[in-house]
């Protein structure tokens, strides 16, 4: 809509420079192409193995292989992962919803949180109950997510036993998903908070020298709804970057979360494919991945363009 | 502003412990972190933090850990800041074509889902700390390119960059010693939450089974302490340290960090 020709042309540049080289990195690694293909799980004899080949086409030229490979990914063909048993994209189409479960509801209400708390706490006088806030997110922002989750799960499950340890079934009533996506966002949304509200504290700081702000207060309002209605919408823009550029980071993030807490999303996979050095499935994961980040800068870019407006009469 | 100052001194000190620590783990552990005693000891008098399910003294890992750790975070954020550094310089100064190519370049690179490549990376290869530093410097430079850049055109204008032109120094003497010192004030905290991200990044990775288990880090004690049956068994005293340890010293660079940013009044993003 308001995003410029370059900027689209720049992501698409980006994909294709990230496709091919998800196509090099099993080529050009040390080892057998084939179990770099195949997974390490997958034990075949001789004559197999040719068949393999043709039919995977290794024998063809490289030129040839990388169209084959285009072509395979226009008609979502992320090929076959013998340890699952499975197609890689069905896979990976079964575990997304769960990580994506999580990750949503944690970007809004880390998105809401922080930038309210952090705009109060760049507002604010350096008091007390300020001081403890900052140093609350600045931990939590200093801490590795799935740490945070390893020890909630030891306090709330493990000691006290008010939630469940693990993952949760597809068979589940809503009260259950609930119960067990509770820790999980919790722990992301602190996460994602911290973030934002570092951010928006810094904004605020900066925004509320600026002299609409003096005027503000000669017109005679008070605090806050100086805070709200005048230097808020000023000081969110870098939040709202922030979130874009932060996309790819919280979604690992989540990944490792989701790992701590035996959830049946996309980082459980990554991790059941790493040990069993799956590689189908991780490339079939980066892909995926490297689709939602891409597409979350594109949204990203267009809200922004509809908030600034700014931005919109540059293009 | 007392507040601040005193704030700033408490993250300069804890840093440099850890620094000191690293550098001195020779001397300050009691035992070789390799040296094997009776396994899965509780703290006692001569293992303060227990030991173990090697029997490896749990407190002389913690010391030594610290050095791989601090190597991977610090070198990666070297690596990452240098090349950050040299892309938002030059594209700030010269503009035009340049700077259209490598913000391009910037772009494309802040799209790329750094862990989930560097996982495939080290599930291909043999994972190693070098490779890990290696790979997050060369993928975590984007953010100071943009900051460096956008830092450099202010600063080109001015008038002291201008009066150098005139006086007819090369380019390149203007960028290093007219236009980079004026840069440092960004980069600085730039720097510091680089380390932070790099050492969270290790971290998590060594927790998916990718470090590198020839040079222990506090990240690859966790994931031991956790396939092992550390939690389970409630050995606090083996998961616990390592991941503090983690927060510490990212607490401490961050706040130095964004305290250096308040101070200087710069916004980084």
């Amino acid at each position: 809509m308001f995003v410029s020709k370059k900027k689209v042309l720049r992501y698409f540049i980006a994909l294709f420079i990230i496709f091919t080289l998800n196509f090099i990195i099993p080529r050009a690694m040390p080892g057998d192409p084939i179990t770099n293909l195949l997974g390490e799980n997958f034990i075949a004899s001789e004559t197999m193995i040719q068949e393999l080949k043709i039919e995977l086409g290794l024998n063809k030229s490289l030129p040839a292989q990388y169209l084959d490979y285009w072509k395979d990914i226009f008609t979502l063909r992320f090929g076959y992962s013998y340890h699952f048993n499975q197609k890689v994209i069905s896979l990976i189409y079964m575990r997304m919803k769960w990580t994506l479960a999580l990750l949503f509801p944690s970007i809004l209400l880390g998105a809401i949180v922080g930038t309210l708390l952090g705009a109060l706490s760049g507002w604010k006088k350096n008091n007390m109950p300020n001081k403890a806030t900052t140093w609350v997110f600045l931990a939590t922002y200093s801490s590795p997510p799935y740490f945070l989750g390893i020890i909630f799960l030891y306090i709330f499950s493990f000691k006290w036993g008010l939630l469940p340890f693990k993952g949760f079934y597809e068979t589940g009533t809503l009260l259950d998903v609930i119960q067990h996506l509770f820790l999980p966002i919790l722990i992301m949304s602190a996460f994602t908070a911290s973030r934002n509200y570092m951010i928006m504290r810094g904004s605020v700081l900066i925004e509320k020298e600026k002299l609409y702000v003096v005027y503000a207060h000669a017109k005679g309002l008070y605090g806050n709804s100086i805070l709200f209605r005048h230097i808020f919408k000023n000081a969110s823009l870098p939040v709202f970057t922030l979130i874009a550029l932060d996309f790819g980071f919280l979604l690992s993030g989540a990944l490792f979360v989701e790992i701590v807490f035996s959830m049946n999303g996309m980082g459980t996979l990554i991790y059941e494919a790493l040990l069993s050095r799956d590689y189908p499935v991780l490339q079939g994961c980066f892909l995926i991945i490297t689709i939602m980040v891409i597409a979350a800068n594109f949204i990203a870019d267009i809200l922004y363009s509809i908030i600034d407006p700014r931005v919109r009469e540059k293009t | 502003m007392n507040n601040k100052r005193k704030l700033n001194r408490f993250g300069i000190f804890l840093v440099a412990m850890f620094v000191l620590i690293a550098i001195l783990a020779d001397i300050i552990s009691p035992h070789d972190p390799w040296d094997r005693f009776e396994p899965y000891e509780k703290p006692n008098r001569n293992h303060i933090l227990g030991t173990n399910d090697i029997g490896n003294d749990i407190f002389s890992e913690l010391i030594h850990g610290s050095r791989a750790s601090l190597v991977v975070g610090i070198g990666a954020a070297i690596i990452a800041t240098l090349l950050g550094l040299l892309v938002g310089l030059f594209s700030g100064y010269f503009k035009g074509t340049l700077d259209e190519m490598f913000m391009g370049i910037t772009d494309i690179f802040l799209m790329i889902p750094r862990i989930p490549l560097i996982i495939i990376l080290a599930a291909f290869l043999n994972s190693s700390n070098w490779l890990i530093m290696l790979a997050l410097g060369l993928l975590w430079w984007t953010s100071t390119a943009r900051v460096v850049r956008s830092r450099t055109l202010q600063v080109r204008e001015m008038d002291y960059v201008a009066s150098a032109k005139c006086l007819g120094f090369r380019n390149s003497h203007i960028i290093f010693s007219d236009i980079l010192p004026n840069i440092f004030p960004v980069v600085v905290p730039k720097f510091m939450l680089t380390v932070a991200t790099a050492m969270i990044s290790e971290a998590s990775l060594s927790f998916l089974g990718l470090g590198d288990p020839s040079m222990k880090s506090w990240g690859l004690m966790i994931n031991f302490a956790l396939i092992k049956g550390g939690l389970v068994n409630e050995m606090w005293w083996w998961y616990l340290p390592p991941g503090l340890c983690i927060i510490l010293f990212v607490y401490s660079i961050v706040s130095l960090g964004f305290s250096f940013e308040e101070r200087k009044k710069v916004n980084l993003r």
